[in-house]
């Protein structure tokens, strides 16, 4: 009981956290100017590029689509993050064979599934917003578009098999072998030979960290709290079904 | 007491020789696998023809060659996993296997090894094929160009047919089977078919730019050793469920 309560009082410091981090990215976080896009030609973006300076391109006006970056990366460490806890679970549940660690790792990947993508989507809107195209396969995006389909092949494999046993067993076994492949695949992506420079490098000023942090931490916060809520729901649900099957037989 | 237990415990190696020769038996005895794989690899390449059937007579497909290949090869190697699996499976062998007094990382090897087998026939028979059709190997330099690229199949390959038994060993469990296949296949294979496309690439190119290719193979090398200790570590629980 005292973990739900924990659970549910980070989830609501975790949500207060995001708004705030949220209002504070429109409010007190220094504007940014300049996009640091480098790139050897112009590319179409959603306005229009002034001159270059040493670092990159310049914006013609405000880049506003910066702001999504302090949601865009908290999300996407997160999903690794949560990920990691996933494979954790994952490894625990082969070495005792235990129920409620494979039922850990499922939820684990669920919550680790949503951030992927919500990542996705916010990543989505800044590469329209900045460099003018929805996709471009560049190491980053490529790897992480793997580590989605990698978490959807999970989910495919739980769901194709029948045998609560095996469904858990192998369920771990693709996990494990999933968060191997993740960054293995970010560092060839970045070592085959391709056209692509690496298109974004950013520095961050201390007003922008803040609200960062604060987001990164609020969401963790949130996860966190989903997770244990979940499994509280799954072991509520166990408990239902084996009382179901002592009336009914 | 230990000589009677040592006389009685089958050599690893004896075990690993039988489960390959059971393969390779059976296959010479259908050659159903081999007939399958190598034509559905031949249809693959007429479908190649009908994607670039509009690129202009004169296209050069050097560049993607490459990619096409090896495209080839993973589906092909998807079919022949499947195959390959569903055998045991559907007559009981596995489970004839796991009552038998057989090492489960011995299963694992004998399985790899008779897929990689099986894979590296078919690539043989389809990759002079696919030069000579679309005319990829025009750059070529005499035979040390086809050393090059036998070595990266031969590499590739074994990256394929070893996580591929793994995985194939889960799916043929499931209500999906092939489907199932290509959804874990794929994306766990993706780093390794990056590199292995660079680096056949790299050879069939104007300038073999050698450079990327031994970097590449290396790379290939090492996502081999990675996951074929992952699998190999992991077989035993899969065989356990």
């Amino acid at each position: 009981m005292k973990q739900i309560r924990i659970a549910l009082w980070m989830g609501i410091v975790g949500g207060v956290m995001t708004t705030v981090a949220f209002l504070m990215s429109f409010f007190t976080a220094e504007v940014q100017l300049f996009g640091t896009v480098s790139l050897p030609q112009q590319i179409k973006t959603a306005y229009p590029l002034l001159g270059t300076d040493a670092t990159g391109f310049m914006y013609g006006r405000p880049w506003f689509s910066q702001k999504i970056f302090y949601f865009h990366v908290p999300f996407a460490e997160a999903s690794f993050l949560v990920f990691t806890v996933a494979a954790y679970f994952a490894v625990r549940f082969l070495m005792t064979k235990k129920k409620e660690y494979d039922t850990s790792s499922r939820v684990a990947m669920e919550v680790a599934l949503v951030f992927v993508v919500l990542t996705l989507i916010t990543g989505d809107l800044w590469t329209k917003a900045s460099w003018g195209v929805w996709w471009e396969w560049e190491p980053r995006l490529t790897t992480y578009f793997i580590m989605t389909l990698l978490m959807v092949a999970y989910f495919v494999l739980r769901n194709s098999l029948e045998d609560e046993e095996r469904r858990a067993v192998y369920a771990s076994v693709y996990g494990i072998m999933a968060w191997i492949t993740a960054p293995i695949s970010f560092f060839i992506t970045r070592v085959i030979p391709s056209d692509h420079p690496v298109v974004f490098k950013s520095g961050m000023a201390t007003s922008n960290l803040l609200p960062f942090i604060v987001a990164q931490l609020g969401m963790l916060m949130i996860g966190y709290a989903v997770y244990v809520i979940r499994v509280r729901e799954e072991a509520m649900r166990e408990r239902l079904d084996v009382i179901k099957d002592s009336l009914e037989g | 007491m230990t000589d009677v237990k040592q006389a009685a415990r089958i050599s690893g190696m004896r075990q690993f020789k039988a489960i390959l020769k059971k393969d390779i038996v059976m296959e010479l005895r259908t050659k159903e696998m081999l007939t399958s794989m190598g034509l559905y690899a031949l249809l693959v390449l007429l479908i190649y023809y009908i994607a670039l059937s509009q690129a202009g007579r004169g296209f050069d497909v050097t560049n993607i060659a490459g990619g096409l290949l090896w495209l080839a090869i993973v589906f092909t190697s998807l079919l022949g996993l499947n195959r390959s699996l569903v055998h045991e499976k559907d007559q009981g062998c596995l489970d004839a296997l796991l009552l038998a007094p057989v090492d489960r990382p011995v299963i694992f090897f004998g399985k790899a090894i008779g897929n990689l087998l099986f894979l590296l026939i078919v690539e043989v028979f389809v990759t002079p094929l696919f030069m000579i059709i679309f005319n990829a190997g025009k750059y070529a330099h005499g035979i040390s160009t086809w050393g090059f690229v036998g070595l990266v199949l031969v590499v590739g390959s074994i990256g394929i047919a070893g996580v591929g038994t793994l995985l194939a060993t889960m799916s043929v469990n499931t209500t999906g089977k092939d489907f199932v296949l290509a959804v874990l296949f794929i994306p766990i294979m993706f780093p390794l078919l990056l590199a292995v496309v660079a680096a056949t690439w790299a050879i069939l190119i104007a300038n073999p730019d050698m450079a990327v290719y031994w970097k590449m193979i290396a790379v290939a090398g090492g996502y081999d050793v990675i996951m074929l200790l992952a699998a190999y570590a992991l077989y035993e629980f899969v065989l356990g469920a």
